[in-house]
């Protein structure tokens, strides 16, 4: 108390949390308003209603408020907010402040309540007798979520993480005489600044866009629980279908996008690597389809009624057991890009316990009602296949999810599990089985006709796909040559998912663009799955060192090669040369052209030139960023592992030399150095005294080298090690051609060793890079898969809204 | 034996397979010295790098070649030499996590995972200097 700082905005903090206060109150009282409403259906009809609705409506505003005011905040540099300080910084492009607002996790939690307003107001206008109780469980939703945001601190409880706290209040400044200084803030020259990762265009758009299809998932659970509280238990299947479809879509693209920038800003050079940040959201989304498919099952013959509510609760339950994941820094040791702990570990496992509880005792409660009607689906009914492909979906699920949660486990029981040591192969080897048969049913499940059908009219129908995707395959094997046989049956049956869609687009659907949505939507997917095959197997690391020593058993790989500026080496078909860098603001880029031999003129023809960055952030680190030249039938990827940031670091003598480096060698040793290699090859200890104008009593020792330069033209040099009395020094020899002076400064009696001491001119040291390239062939059948996939799901998704329109 | 039935012993049969293979296939947090009595297989090793003694990193010589001392949790101090380029950085990593196996009095890296600081714990100077420092 007492001191007046100088220049802070408090008001903005104190309005925001206002927000914030309100944001909360006003969910709990909707959700209770809502709950009044579903419950007490005799009196007044709307009278609960709309109170819950005007709650809802501040709420809303509360939730839109807070969000505004932020990236105010971040947009004008308010350094005396921590949350501003921590993410922000004054030499940051506009473009990426919206990135500043979902860095932190306050910031992400704030996004995903946001979210979740706007999809609930869709519902309060669309839902008509679906609004009370879809809306009592999202409100319920909304309470826990605008809590993590309070900040309240009960002795050792915390609640919540609140933006608006004060760099001088955050418990990790507050106690600094700096803080408390008046004009603190004046001496405050910058934010820390966005990870530099994070800038990244995909980084303003993947969030949001995953963080929506996060939101999307509480929809269907929502209705599926609504359902059952108001004894509607087969009724919410038909209106939360399309939500379903909805999520399925947006989450999907979502992840994809998460790859894309991984793909294109990170260095694990490949844009799936099974990282737990990427598995924990890829889990629901597998969760969702299958419950969205189930789902259809259900709209169709009243089957699958226990797998569609289980499946959509699970996957609301998984979402937020990834956000415990990402957000309880549990992760620890085994994710590059967990968040840290934030102290809200309890609160997340509250919240997931509630929603969980909450379902298994609804579930249980209404258990008899939930009876499927007593047929079984035959063998040769669409809904047979479908449900299959729904359990190869959770399979898989599970799969990742024990996997990703070995940490978890070992807090649970103690243990000390660490990930497999290659976990990308130990993910791989389980999921590429289940794809191969998750692209097999794609392709037939839809021959088969609802109910029950004919044998051999199936197999008449799938006769031509069938055929063309061997023959397609047949190529595509004959040209990548695969190297297991898993490979080339996923190479198959992806082909063949693909050509037996388009088939039925064709020859059933007549090409209808209305019913089309689950053709074009499963083309995609064929196409992811072929394209992440081929690019991920066939990849190619072409820049191999062919010149390395062989290192043994434990070091097989040589990815890296070095390059000096100017020189010109051979990598793959291509040959490369490191032409120079070029420093723009935190950005250093390295030109890497890319050649090609004309073999009818015997020269060089530039192809292209990459530049890949390395972004300078003393805070953070420095990171770099690689460059990717995109053909259509492949990519070529250029990454810089290492290169030497900080120049001129080595001063240079008056003659332009560096200063010596010693190496102890004994007669017959070889050292290699940038532009030549030399060995000492005799020992001379019948010197010439009178040549080197020495005394007659001097003791002295020359050593006899041969310097070989890379053209392997031979040069001779004898430094000679002098002492005079009891005063060693040396007599250096230059080799002035390739700007080498050797000394002889000491020989050590006891090994027999001899130090020799190699100085080099600075102009020999040329600027070099370590750079990694990997060919990705075929990826862009990703993309495009991606692209479909999102298009069919949308198709569909309209197809589901204009019959319920219609009914 | 009804649907529902099968798709459970089907989801346990799988569940218990996945578990099996992962606690198989999984890999342990161990200290050099546990490592070093099972020297050749694979393990995790949490530890700091010791920044007093020099990285042994040649690009000219060998880019895939890169060695640095390291201590684990319990102090013991060992050389390790990693299969790849120096990671960027690699000074300012506050803890890593090297996969890979003792051979001999080496550990031989496959991996090296590093964890940069993120919360300002340092000293009361170390934390003014964060605030008062720019870019």
């Amino acid at each position: 108390m007492g001191t007046q700082f100088i220049g802070e905005h408090l008001q903005y903090g104190k309005l925001g949390n206002i927000f914030i206060i309100l944001s909360f109150t006003a969910a709990l009282v909707s959700a209770l308003s809502y709950a009044f409403q579903v419950f007490r259906k005799n009196e007044d009809p709307l009278s609960w209603n709309r109170l819950a609705r005007v709650t809802f409506f501040i709420h809303g505003c509360s939730v839109t408020g807070i969000v505004a005011l932020l990236y105010y905040l971040i947009h004008d540099h308010y350094f005396e907010y921590y949350y501003v300080w921590q993410h922000s910084s004054t030499t940051l492009q506009v473009k990426y402040m919206w990135a500043c607002l979902w860095e932190g996790q306050e910031g992400s939690f704030l996004v995903w309540t946001f979210w979740h307003v706007v999809l609930s107001t869709v519902i309060i206008i669309r839902g008509k007798d679906w609004e009370a109780p879809v809306m009592m469980i999202m409100m319920m939703i909304q309470v826990f979520l605008a809590s993590m945001l309070l900040g309240l601190e009960f002795g050792h409880v915390k609640i919540g993480s609140n933006p608006f706290i004060l760099l001088r209040n955050q418990a990790d400044f507050a106690n600094l005489p700096f803080v408390q200084m008046p004009d603190y803030l004046s001496k405050l020259k910058d934010g820390r600044g966005l990870n530099p990762l994070l800038q990244n265009y995909w980084m303003v758009i993947h969030p949001p866009t995953l963080f929506l299809g996060f939101a999307a998932t509480a929809i269907p659970f929502a209705f599926a629980m609504g359902g059952l509280l108001t004894n509607r238990v087969r009724e919410w299947v038909k209106p939360a279908l399309p939500w379903a479809f909805f999520g399925v879509a947006i989450l999907g693209i979502g992840i994809l996008m998460g790859g894309a920038w991984a793909y294109e800003a990170l260095s694990f050079g490949g844009f799936w690597a099974w990282d737990p940040v990427e598995n924990a959201s890829l889990v629901p989304w597998l969760t969702l389809v299958g419950g969205a498919h189930v789902m259809l099952i259900n709209k169709k013959n009243g089957t699958s009624l226990y797998s569609s509510i289980i499946l959509n609760t699970v996957s609301f339950i998984l979402v937020l057991y990834s956000t415990f994941l990402t957000r309880s820094g549990i992760l620890g040791e085994t994710s590059v890009h967990a968040f840290t702990d934030l102290g809200m570990t309890g609160q997340l496992i509250l919240y997931m316990a509630y929603f969980t509880l909450m379902a298994i005792i609804l579930i249980i409660a209404k258990r008899k009602q939930l009876k499927d009607p007593n047929e079984d689906e035959h063998v040769s009914s669409r809904e047979f296949w479908m449900f299959m492909g729904m359990l190869v979906l959770v399979i898989s699920a599970v799969q990742v999810t024990i996997t990703t949660s070995i940490p978890v486990i070992n807090k649970m029981f103690g243990t000390k599990m660490a990930p497999p040591a290659d976990a990308v192969d130990f993910y791989n080897s389980w999921q590429l089985p289940l794809a191969v048969i998750i692209a097999l049913l794609i392709a037939v499940a839809q021959y088969f006709k609802w109910k029950k059908s004919n044998g051999s009219e199936v197999t008449k129908k799938l006769a031509v796909s069938f055929i063309s995707a061997l023959v397609i395959s047949g190529i595509f094997e004959y040209y990548f040559r695969f190297p297991r046989v898993q490979h080339v049956l996923l190479l198959f049956t992806s082909i063949w998912a693909f050509t037996a869609n388009l088939d039925y687009l064709i020859r059933i659907l007549k090409g209808n663009i209305k019913h089309s949505g689950s053709s074009i939507a499963h083309m995609g997917i064929a196409l992811i799955l072929l394209g992440a095959l081929i690019s991920n197997v066939e990849k190619q690391v072409i820049s191999r060192n062919m010149l390395n020593v062989d290192l043994g058993k434990d070091f097989p790989n040589n990815e890296n090669i070095l390059l000096y500026q100017g020189d010109t080496l051979a990598m793959g078909e291509y040959y490369v040369s490191y032409k120079g860098k070029e420093k723009e603001g935190v950005n250093l880029f390295y030109e890497i052209e890319y050649f090609k031999a004309n073999h009818g003129t015997g020269k060089m023809e530039k192809q292209f030139s990459l530049k890949p960055i390395v972004q300078l952030n003393q805070r953070m680190g420095n990171v770099s960023e690689p460059s990717t030249h995109r053909f259509l039938s492949r990519d070529i990827y250029t990454h810089i592992t290492y290169a030497e940031l900080d120049e001129g670091k080595a001063k240079a003598d008056e003659e332009g030399y560096k200063e010596a480096k010693p190496h102890m060698m004994k007669v017959g040793d070889t050292i290699v150095a940038s532009n030549s290699m030399y060995t000492f090859y005799e020992l001379d200890k019948n010197i010439d005294k009178k040549s080197f104008e020495l005394n007659e009593d001097d003791l002295a020792v020359g050593a006899k080298i041969k310097v070989t330069d890379v053209n392997r033209k031979e040069y001779f040099v004898e430094p000679v090690f002098v002492l005079r009395g009891s005063t060693p020094f040396t007599l250096f020899a230059e080799v002035e051609q390739l700007g080498l002076k050797f000394g002889f400064t000491k020989i050590d009696p006891e090994s027999g060793k001899m130090e020799i001491s190699v100085a080099e001119k600075q102009s020999n040291t040329r600027d070099f890079v370590i750079m990694k390239a990997i060919i990705f062939p075929q990826i862009n059948l990703l993309w495009t898969g991606c692209i479909l996939m999102f298009i069919g799901t949308w198709v569909a998704i309209r197809k589901r809204l204009i019959e319920s329109k219609k009914s | 034996m009804k649907k529902i039935h099968i798709i459970g012993i089907v989801l346990i049969a799988v569940a218990l397979a996945v578990i099996v293979s992962t606690v198989s296939e999984s890999s342990t947090y161990v200290t050099f010295g546990e490592a070093q009595k099972n020297e050749g297989s694979t393990y995790h090793v949490i530890g700091k790098v010791n920044l007093q003694k020099d990285f042994i990193y040649n690009p000219e010589m060998n880019a895939n070649l890169f060695g640095f001392f390291m201590a684990d949790t319990t102090g013991n101090e060992v050389k390790v030499m990693y299969n790849g380029s120096k990671p960027q950085d690699f000074e300012k990593a506050e803890k890593i996590v090297v996969v890979g196996k003792m051979e001999g009095p080496e550990f031989h890296a496959s991996q090296v995972l590093m964890k940069c600081p993120s919360k300002y714990n340092g000293t009361e100077e170390e934390r003014t200097k964060s605030l008062t420092s720019s870019n």
